[in-house]
């Protein structure tokens, strides 16, 4: 056995009976604030280089501030920021996009400029009773049979749209 | 030489009348039952009656520069006015005389369509914008108008009616299958005993009325904005299914049911023992059920 151990042992036992905590006597806290501003007093050079670094820590906060925002914004600008939560789309509404897709693409086809003002109207009424069906669908994303009805809608209008350019020309 | 100043007047005002000199129609045609004939007149009138003959006669007037194609084997005969290319002075005003039992198919673009006394096999009347008037009896009958209205007063047993914007009102026997669409126009249907009915619109209102249901019938209506009423005998025999998603319900028969949460109604009836089947859809379109004495 060590003899330092033996002593590193008396130490450790002695510590250990020391009280955990000790609160200086009242005399000590009179002291310490009677001597605070005499060391201000007495010292003034030491606090004006004590606080010179203090004022220059205290500059450079608003710079750092400003360049936390900035680089926040630039991480907001670059990295995708999270959307109000809002449901997926249905299946059917799914069906109802990608069927309106197709047709608009099918009726845009059709050379449909020299359409003559007979027909204008239906075809304006066609386009308005489908987006409203749309916004019926997109209400209730459920309902099978306002699918149908959009369906039957664009191919009522895509129908009318070839008879309109077929006609077109003729007198009216 | 000295022309009377009364002479040159008269002239000048005879000159727009030779402008849009008149050409007259008068053909005929013999056409037995089973036969077919077809018109298509663009502007104008076409007007069709039933006679007790065994032949078509087309008769009337066309504008000026107008002619008339055709194309006749032994059973059918197609007369079409053939337009110049650009605005024309004026359409053809035409008078079908049909026989019995035949089929009869009308085209038009703004012309109006009037159809009475017939008793033909098939009827079929296409207009764009023109209106479409048909009464007297067909087997079949198709009618079809963008933003036209139809009237039909016809006792058929099978009748597709269809129009965009024009007013649907058919009545009169229509019995048997039924289907009548529009887009925004009111669709009022008045029918007999029927065995398959369907009637849908998005916007336009839908008033349909029925004498009977034949035993195992089907009557669907479906529309997305406009209201719909149906009007059925006490009597009926169906199971009745109405479903509205923000509209409301009114039934003689069964009970309005709402889910707990969420929007929507609903209500299921056994009218009488239940045979047919009776559908209606209206997604915010309110839903009135009515059975009658």
């Amino acid at each position: 056995m060590n003899p330092h151990d033996s002593e590193h042992d008396e130490l450790t036992a002695r510590l250990r009976a020391l009280p955990a905590e000790r609160v200086p006597p009242a005399r000590v806290w009179q002291g310490i604030a009677a001597q605070l501003p005499a060391q201000a007093q007495v010292h003034p050079p030491a606090v004006a280089v004590a606080t010179l670094p203090t004022r220059r820590r205290r500059e450079r906060w608003p710079l750092r501030i400003g360049l936390g925002l900035a680089a926040a914004l630039a991480l907001l600008m670059v990295v995708p920021t999270p959307v109000p939560h809002t449901p997926a789309p249905s299946l059917l509404q799914r069906q109802a996009d990608a069927m309106a897709g197709e047709y608009q693409q099918a009726i845009a086809a059709l050379p449909s400029a020299d359409v003559t003002d007979a027909w204008r109207p239906a075809l304006y009424e066609l386009d308005a009773s489908a987006d409203n069906i749309r916004a019926a669908i997109a209400e209730n994303p459920r309902s099978r049979y306002l699918l149908g009805q959009l369906q039957r809608t664009y191919a009522l209008r895509l129908e009318l749209t070839q008879q309109a350019v077929l006609s077109a020309g003729l007198p009216t | 030489m000295r022309i009377p100043l009364s002479l040159i007047a008269a002239l000048a005002l005879c000159l727009p009348l030779v402008a849009q000199a008149a050409t007259n129609v008068n053909e005929r045609h013999p056409l037995g039952a089973g036969g077919r004939v077809e018109i298509s007149n663009i502007a104008g009138k076409v007007t069709v009656r039933g006679w007790d003959r065994n032949d078509v006669a087309l008769t009337g007037s066309m504008a000026d520069g107008l002619t008339l194609k055709q194309d006749k084997s032994s059973n059918r005969v197609r007369w079409e006015v053939e337009y110049p290319r650009g605005r024309s002075n004026g359409g053809a005003t035409l008078e079908l005389r049909v026989p019995r039992s035949v089929e009869v198919q009308l085209g038009t673009v703004s012309a109006d369509i009037d159809v009475a006394d017939i008793d033909v096999r098939r009827l079929q009347a296409n207009s764009v914008s023109g209106s479409i008037t048909a009464a007297g009896r067909s087997g079949e009958t198709t009618l079809n108008t963008v933003s036209g209205g139809i009237r039909s007063q016809l006792q058929t047993a099978r009748l597709d009616a269809r129009t965009v914007s024009g007013q649907l009102l058919a009545g009169g026997g229509a019995s048997g299958e039924v289907a009548a669409e529009s887009v925004s126009g009111r669709v009022n249907v008045n029918a007999g005993r029927i065995q398959r009915l369907a009637v849908e619109t998005v916007s336009g209102s839908l008033d349909v009325s029925a004498t009977g249901m034949a035993p195992g019938g089907k009557v669907t209506m479906q529309t997305v904005s406009g209201s719909v009423a149906l009007k059925l005998p006490a009597n009926v025999s169906a199971q009745l299914n109405v479903k509205t998603f923000s509209g409301g319900i009114q039934s003689d028969a069964g009970q309005v049911e709402k889910p707990r949460y969420g929007p929507g109604r609903s209500l299921d009836a056994r009218l009488g023992s239940g045979d047919g089947d009776i559908s209606i859809n209206a997604h915010s379109g309110s839903v009135r059920v009515s059975l009658g004495r």
